[in-house]
């Protein structure tokens, strides 16, 4: 009977964005984000491109990238992706490495300011298609 | 691209924009079959290609449109994607054919429906394989942090931004292709419910549908068919965004300014030159930038440029004439198109009620595509037309 046939079992849904990017220690100490310098022309980048768009290099080095960074420009989203909670705050963060990353901000909406200090968190960012939240890096005012 | 030979444009359609009940195709049929009789064919099968843009509506997006105008069979249709670039580039590959030898008539289409299709209440999305997707990216917020970071440097307010709106829907006052039309404040506009902040709902381009089409031909073609007012293609440069990780200065826009400088060249034309100019005023903060990345204006005075009154009536170069995105909304496949159609019905002094005096000899058109994290945009395509009689 049709009532019987098992479902097809499907794949958890992802819950942790992503490890090949950051690295959050099971002992509490501080997370991480993982950059990549390519063995060949020596560019560091986040995420990994692979191979390197500058040279295709496809040998890469991880270098953990700088915690602290300074908040280029942020937006306060109160209409934003489907499925997604509102308001919510992103913003592009500026590393002493060179680096540009965009992420959201954990804190407050009209509170944050460019060129502030902001510092690396983890968090949930969004729910995954088993209604689970993704966790991932994120940003918030540094102490 | 170095045009290898002159490419005219013949015969242009556009739609009525707005929230329409006819899916993309009956659209795009209306504005190719427009597009069709004001350059006088006769017949299905003197177009030689078809390219047709479209971002969200499906497969096989042309030959759904043309199977009606009897172009399936006789006809060679081509499907282009590159989110808000897709219009513009459908009619850049009619060109490019036209240009190159190949053909003697094509046609480029843009068309697209939205509201029959989209969850309401939501913002556009890169596609969830992007890593700033993943992480809550959406275009609205892509725009905010630029006009917040334009605000902190360069003391810019909401409501300088609001003039930009203001302005659009004013040139679009008597455009009976437009959504929104006529006096709005910049009050209402700052008022209005906050999209992401600083940009309000009226300084976002509506959702919305419509359709643009655009024949071209070539110089021997223009007299056969008996073309009395061909607008010559100067230009027509498609580019797609440079790749950085690092820090850059988003009160610019690297792509519109590599692919101006392209246009400017490829076209002989300088910016001073420019009278008239559809841009990718998706969102009021992105008009304010284009000036400067456009080089109407030095860098740093792009704000002067505005409050100065020179991208309306009477000033240096009319900007959104036809009343931009902020008037039309924004069907992402069909923007590009229907702006080319707009630009040269204003070059023929056909824009009663609308038409910039004294009549433009001089159109340029940009529209940018899709978000794409580490570019500020995946695309930019962009057209230089002149007055060609």
């Amino acid at each position: 009977m049709a009532d019987d046939k098992k479902k097809k079992d499907k794949e958890p849904d992802m819950t942790f964005f992503h490890p090949d990017l950051l690295e959050a220690p099971k002992d509490g100490s501080a997370p991480y984000l993982k950059g990549y310098r390519c063995k060949k022309c020596g560019k560091l980048d986040f995420p990994k491109l692979s191979p390197c768009p500058l040279c295709w290099g496809e040998d890469f080095e991880m270098v953990p990238l700088s915690r602290k960074g300074k908040l280029y420009s942020f937006a306060d989203i109160y209409i934003g992706q489907p499925g997604m909670n509102t308001p919510y705050i992103v913003g592009y963060i500026d590393l002493p490495e060179d680096i540009r990353i965009f992420a959201q901000l954990d804190g407050e909406v009209q509170t944050f300011k460019c060129d502030e200090d902001v510092e690396l968190t983890t968090g949930p960012i969004r729910m995954n298609q088993d209604g689970l939240p993704i966790i991932s890096y994120k940003f918030k005012k540094a102490n | 691209m170095k045009l290898q030979r002159e490419v005219f444009i013949v015969g242009v359609g556009e739609t009525v924009f707005g929230r329409r009940k006819e899916d993309y195709d009956a659209l795009g049929r209306e504005a190719a079959f427009k597009a069709i009789k004001d350059a006088k064919i006769s017949r299905p099968d003197m177009i030689q290609s078809a390219y047709v843009g479209n971002a969200h509506n499906g497969i096989v997006t042309g030959q759904t449109i043309f199977k009606d105008l009897g172009m399936c069979g006789k006809t060679p249709i081509i499907n282009v994607e590159s989110a808000c670039s897709a219009g513009a580039m459908a009619v850049h590959l009619a060109i490019k054919d036209v240009a190159t030898g190949l053909t003697e008539i094509s046609m480029g289409v843009g068309a697209e429906n939205h509201t029959l299709r989209r969850q309401k209440g939501t913002a556009f999305t890169p596609a969830m394989n992007d890593i700033e997707a993943v992480h809550g990216g959406v275009m609205t917020g892509k725009y905010s942090m630029r006009a917040t970071r334009y605000m902190y440097e360069r003391g810019a307010t909401i409501e300088d931004f609001a003039m930009i709106t203001v302005k659009n829907r004013k040139h679009a006052t008597h455009n009976p292709h437009a959504l929104y039309r006529g006096e709005v404040s910049i009050e209402e506009v700052v008022n209005s419910r906050m999209i992401a902040y600083p940009m309000t709902l009226h300084q976002c381009c509506a959702i919305s549908d419509g359709a643009g089409a655009v024949v071209v031909c070539s110089k021997e073609m223009v007299k056969k068919l008996g073309i009395e007012k061909p607008v010559k293609v100067a230009g027509s440069v498609v580019t797609s965004g440079p790749y950085h990780n690092g820090p850059r200065d988003i009160t610019g826009d690297d792509i519109t300014e590599m692919t101006t400088e392209m246009l400017y060249k490829e076209s002989g034309v300088g910016p001073k030159e420019v009278n008239i100019l559809e841009l990718h005023d998706a969102f009021t903060i992105a008009e304010l930038l284009y000036y400067e990345c456009m080089q109407l204006c030095g860098k740093g005075e792009g704000l002067k440029f505005l409050r100065d009154g020179q991208s309306t009536y009477g000033g240096q170069c009319v900007v959104s004439p036809r009343g931009g995105m902020l008037a039309y909304g924004h069907p992402i496949g069909a923007s590009g198109a229907a702006q080319i159609a707009a630009n040269v019905k204003q070059l023929r002094g056909q824009c009663g009620g609308y038409q910039v005096e004294p009549i433009p000899k001089v159109a340029m058109s940009h529209v940018t595509g899709g978000g794409l994290s580490g570019t500020e945009h995946a695309a930019c395509t962009m057209h230089m037309l002149v007055k060609g009689w």
